[in-house]
């Protein structure tokens, strides 16, 4: 890079921290390398090692690398160096993590340089758009009908495209004629009031999209004894980390922790369906944003819950009621194939919905082995990222149309349903196999006899 | 209840696995990161050198005797041993990766071995033929050295020392870490003809470098195979070897050596005088690279599609934080989560974590060396100064790479007072001691025998 590029804005006072000493326990093997989806079907994204540990150690951003009892090296001066524009084009799925052998958190790494670009060179009005899951949601929910006749026009797709390069395919959600909040508030009635109260963290996707995911969990948890609680909450800020904007993520973040600071206090769990919202707010928002001395952070870390990990728990403890129900009538074996997202993987609890789900009578679990459905939250709706995020979803379209394959001996019965705990996964998934998906705890929901799988919605009231 | 919970995904981890879950018991697997496996030659080496030898092992069974007393071959003996290499031949070929032996196991020298069978086929299989069980092969290193090796896959069997054939070594240009003047020439100087070749990857593919993996993917495409089987054939001279990188394919690797084959052969018969038609031998094989090395993913696809079939699950990304023994049990193990740690509960642990390599034993700049999940007893000396010997390449190799976990002839690892520390607890694999895998060439043998010996220890006390 030439002596002339900007100056760039360098982020204040960094203190150590564990991603950028991960990149020290890198021993080049290459295991991340041969597991990385993206630069499987792209040249445009260099591979894990060369875009993080190699690249990062050559990159003057002020970070004390070394550090030991004799001190840390002094920070670089105030003037870094942009990083390489490829290193956007990691699509953020964190299986170089997963796999690497020595801890080098590689994902996390990317992302900080996605927010040295950033800083440096501006943001996008898509991106940051993109971004703001919230603010869509709740534009779009003043008049969901209008805006779903608005947005998914095929002419306003083909000039969205055009303007902004949001894929034309790509799989955009639609906004539900209710949102979860409002819904709670029109039950409030007939929901359950007990000593027991867990908090629930319901994300955007859920309070604008799928708003019935929200529902069934709430079924879920009402019919173990549990009361819910839904305070007032922002989007956890997973969006804007993506695309770079740390500064507006780290506002989220703050709001969420003030938000939740007396349940958390109180010890009530914080349970959330959707795996990247509360991965967000257990590690990546923490991580990223330099946050892991704050202490109202890390109280809130300590609390949050995936629902099923949550549920596992409750299962472990003998609490979970047993009054599970076949899916079809126990007419033949319900296949269900299933798809841990690689969000739900970075968060290391292995597979709970898979432990819970098998409990379901005549169920057929298949288990995907698929690295990622490509989507990575917002990457796959990007123009010029669309077609690798098909590429890299493949394996697990593959996968699920094999499972459905009626030419195949070995399949007995139809597949009526994918499951896929992350709801832009379970988006790509829909458009990639060409399958309805559900949440787990829609299944879950459906097998206690509380849930119309079919048609998304609660059984027996209104 | 899980059975067996196995804490390593390399190749002792999965074919423990794969041998406990097959005696029916009902088994997990949890690793850091992805298995070792990935850095394989992808060949099962026995025993290659002694400790102290200089010659490499002409018979691994006749070579045990002269192993320490408390070498886990000695705590096996060559029965055990030949058993779990059956086992490991039958699970390779059910998963369509056939492995065979390297030697000749006819000795056409000695009076008393019956006559020459017509099928070639026959040789290597009929063990009532074997005169010579135990005897080690010698195949080629990636600088052209000799390497003693028991069981090879069938892609890198015709590279056999023992076989005359000239060697036609083909490289290709923009390929990193593979130089076949240099094989070539140091084939020459063991007497050996040899010459090289480089094809020009512009035939092939726009990209100007490639490693390994990205070569291996090229060719699982019917295109690129076409382009190299015309470029390979027109190269090679009649009655030559042919020896490539180990890249031809990740999935269709045995279909390509095939074809190549048949095109060779088709053209050798052209160039010949008209004869009878000789069934000629695979005059094709591959030579293992630096990782990521081809072979030994295919290994480890195969193990892990094994482990699907028999319904194991196989959880990645899991770090063990914590261990919780209660007298001469373990209770529990937890690790590291995003959150809080998760608890893992089994009725038996086997320890297959690997050596200093593979990350189940760690030293610090202290000198302390631990194993790393249960802090067991370790042979290995606890003073800096003592781990290494002055000279690199020591033919007695290095004691802190010998250093490991004592174990009884079940493999229960032992403790100061030569007791099993555990009652369910076992260990195999590199993180044994009395035994150096990477210098003894006996890293996968060591990973097969040990690994099925625990399981069924552990299979029979269930």
């Amino acid at each position: 890079m030439s002596q002339d590029s900007p100056p760039v804005a360098v982020m204040q006072s960094v203190p150590p921290n564990s991603v950028g000493i991960s990149l020290n326990a890198c021993i080049k093997c290459n295991i991340c390398v041969s597991y990385c989806p993206v630069s499987e079907v792209t040249d445009s994204f260099p591979g894990p090692k060369y875009a993080a540990p190699q690249s990062e150690r050559f990159r003057e951003f002020g970070y004390p690398y070394f550090q030991d009892a004799a001190g840390s090296n002094p920070p670089a001066p105030g003037r870094g160096r942009v990083p390489d524009a490829s290193v956007d084009y990691c699509s953020g799925c964190r299986v170089c993590n997963e796999v690497c052998p020595t801890g080098v958190r590689i994902a996390e790494i990317n992302a900080r340089a996605r927010a040295r670009i950033v800083a440096a060179e501006g943001l996008s009005l898509r991106n940051r758009l993109l971004g703001r899951s919230d603010l869509l949601g709740r534009v779009g929910s003043v008049a969901p009908a209008l805006a779903n006749a608005l947005l998914h026009h095929p002419l306003s797709r083909r000039l969205a495209a055009v303007l902004f390069g949001v894929a034309e395919k790509a799989p955009l959600p639609r906004w539900h004629n209710e949102t979860f909040s409002r819904w709670l508030k029109r039950t409030r009635s007939r929901r359950l009031r007990s000593e027991r109260k867990v908090v629930y963290f319901h994300g955007c996707a859920t309070q604008h999209y799928e708003p019935f995911v929200g529902m069934a969990a709430v079924l879920v948890l009402e019919h173990l004894g549990y009361e819910v609680v839904v305070p007032p909450q922002s989007c956890c800020g997973l969006p804007l980390l993506s695309n770079g904007e740390f500064s507006a993520a780290e506002t989220y973040h703050r709001r969420n922790v003030a938000q939740f600071a007396d349940y958390v206090q109180a010890g009530y769990p914080i349970l959330g369906a959707s795996t990247s919202c509360t991965l967000t707010l257990k590690e990546e928002a923490p991580e990223l944003l330099d946050l892991e001395g704050d202490e109202g952070t890390q109280a809130l870390k300590r609390n949050t819950w995936d629902i099923f990990e949550w549920l596992r728990e409750r299962e472990n403890q003998g609490q979970l009621p047993a009054d599970l129900g076949s899916l079809n009538n126990g007419q033949e074996p319900f296949i269900l194939p299933y798809h841990a997202p690689c969000q739900l993987r970075a968060h290391r609890i292995g597979k709970p919905a898979l432990d819970l789900l098998a409990l379901i009578p005549g169920i057929d679990l298949r288990e995907s082995h698929a690295r990622c459905c490509g989507i990575a939250g917002t990457y796959g709706l990007k123009s010029e990222k669309y077609q690798i995020a098909m590429d890299v979803g493949a394996e697990l379209f593959d996968f699920a149309a094999a499972q459905a394959d009626t030419s195949d001996p070995a399949v007995q019965g139809a597949v009526s349903f994918t499951a896929c705990d992350s709801e832009t996964c379970r988006w790509q998934l829909e458009h990639g196999a060409g399958l309805p998906s559900r949440h787990p705890i829609e299944l879950l929901a459906a097998s206690y006899g509380l849930y119309d799988l079919q048609a998304r919605q609660p059984l027996n009231e209104n | 209840m899980t059975d067996l919970l196995i804490i390593g995904a390399g190749l002792t981890g999965l074919f423990a696995a794969c041998t406990a879950a097959r005696a029916g018991l009902n088994v997990r697997v949890i690793a850091q990161g992805a298995g070792t496996t990935h850095w394989h030659a992808g060949t099962i080496d026995l025993l290659g050198y002694l400790p102290d030898g200089r010659q490499p092992v002409a018979n691994w069974m006749q070579a045990l005797g002269r192993l320490p007393p408390a070498h886990p071959y000695r705590l096996l003996g060559a029965a055990s041993i030949a058993n779990a290499l059956d086992a490991f031949q039958q699970l390779a070929a059910a998963a369509g990766l056939p492995y065979e032996r390297v030697a000749a196991t006819i000795d056409p020298h000695r009076p008393s071995a019956p006559p020459q069978p017509t099928d070639r086929e026959d040789d290597s299989r009929g063990h009532f033929t074997d005169i010579a069980p135990g005897r080690n092969g010698q195949l080629i290193s990636p600088v052209g050295a000799g390497r003693p090796v028991f069981l090879a896959p069938q892609a890198q069997l015709a590279a056999s020392l023992e076989d005359e054939r000239p060697f036609l070594i083909i490289g290709f240009n923009g390929m990193t870490d593979f130089y076949p003047a240099l094989i070539a020439e140091n084939l020459r100087r063991q007497g050996r003809a040899a010459r090289s070749a480089m094809l020009p990857l512009s035939r092939l593919t726009s990209r100007h470098d490639h490693n390994t993996i990205q070569l291996a993917r090229l060719l699982d495409q019917p295109a690129a195979q076409e382009k190299l089987i015309e470029m390979v054939s027109d190269t090679a001279a009649t009655g030559e070897r042919i020896g490539l990188p180990a890249v031809l394919g990740l999935k269709t690797h045995t279909r390509l050596l095939a074809k190549l084959h048949q095109a060779c052969s088709a053209r050798d018969r052209r160039n010949t005088l008209p004869g009878p038609a000789l069934q000629s031998p695979l005059s094709l094989f591959e030579i293992p690279t630096l990782p990521p090395s081809v072979p030994g993913m295919r290994l480890d696809a195969s193990l892990r599609a094994q482990l699907t079939r028999l319904r194991v699950r196989v959880e990645i990304g899991m770090k063990v934080c914590g261990v919780r023994a209660a007298g001469r049990r373990i209770e529990w193990i937890e690790t590291e989560t995003g959150s809080r740690p998760l608890r893992h509960t089994a009725r038996n642990y086997l320890l297959a974590t690997g050596g200093i390599l593979g990350g189940g034993i760690r030293g610090d700049r202290c000198g302390r060396v631990r194993e790393t999940v249960f802090d067991l007893p370790l042979t290995a000396p606890q003073t800096r100064s003592q781990w290494l010997r002055p000279l690199f390449l020591d033919k007695r190799g290095h004691p802190v790479f010998q250093g490991g976990v004592p174990v009884d002839t079940r493999f229960r690892p032992l403790g100061r007072d030569g007791a099993p520390v555990y009652d369910n607890l076992w260990a195999a694999g590199s993180v044994l001691a009395h035994t150096d895998p990477i210098r003894e060439r006996s890293r996968e043998g060591i990973a097969i025998s040990t690994g099925f010996a625990a399981a069924h220890s552990v299979a029979k006390g269930q």
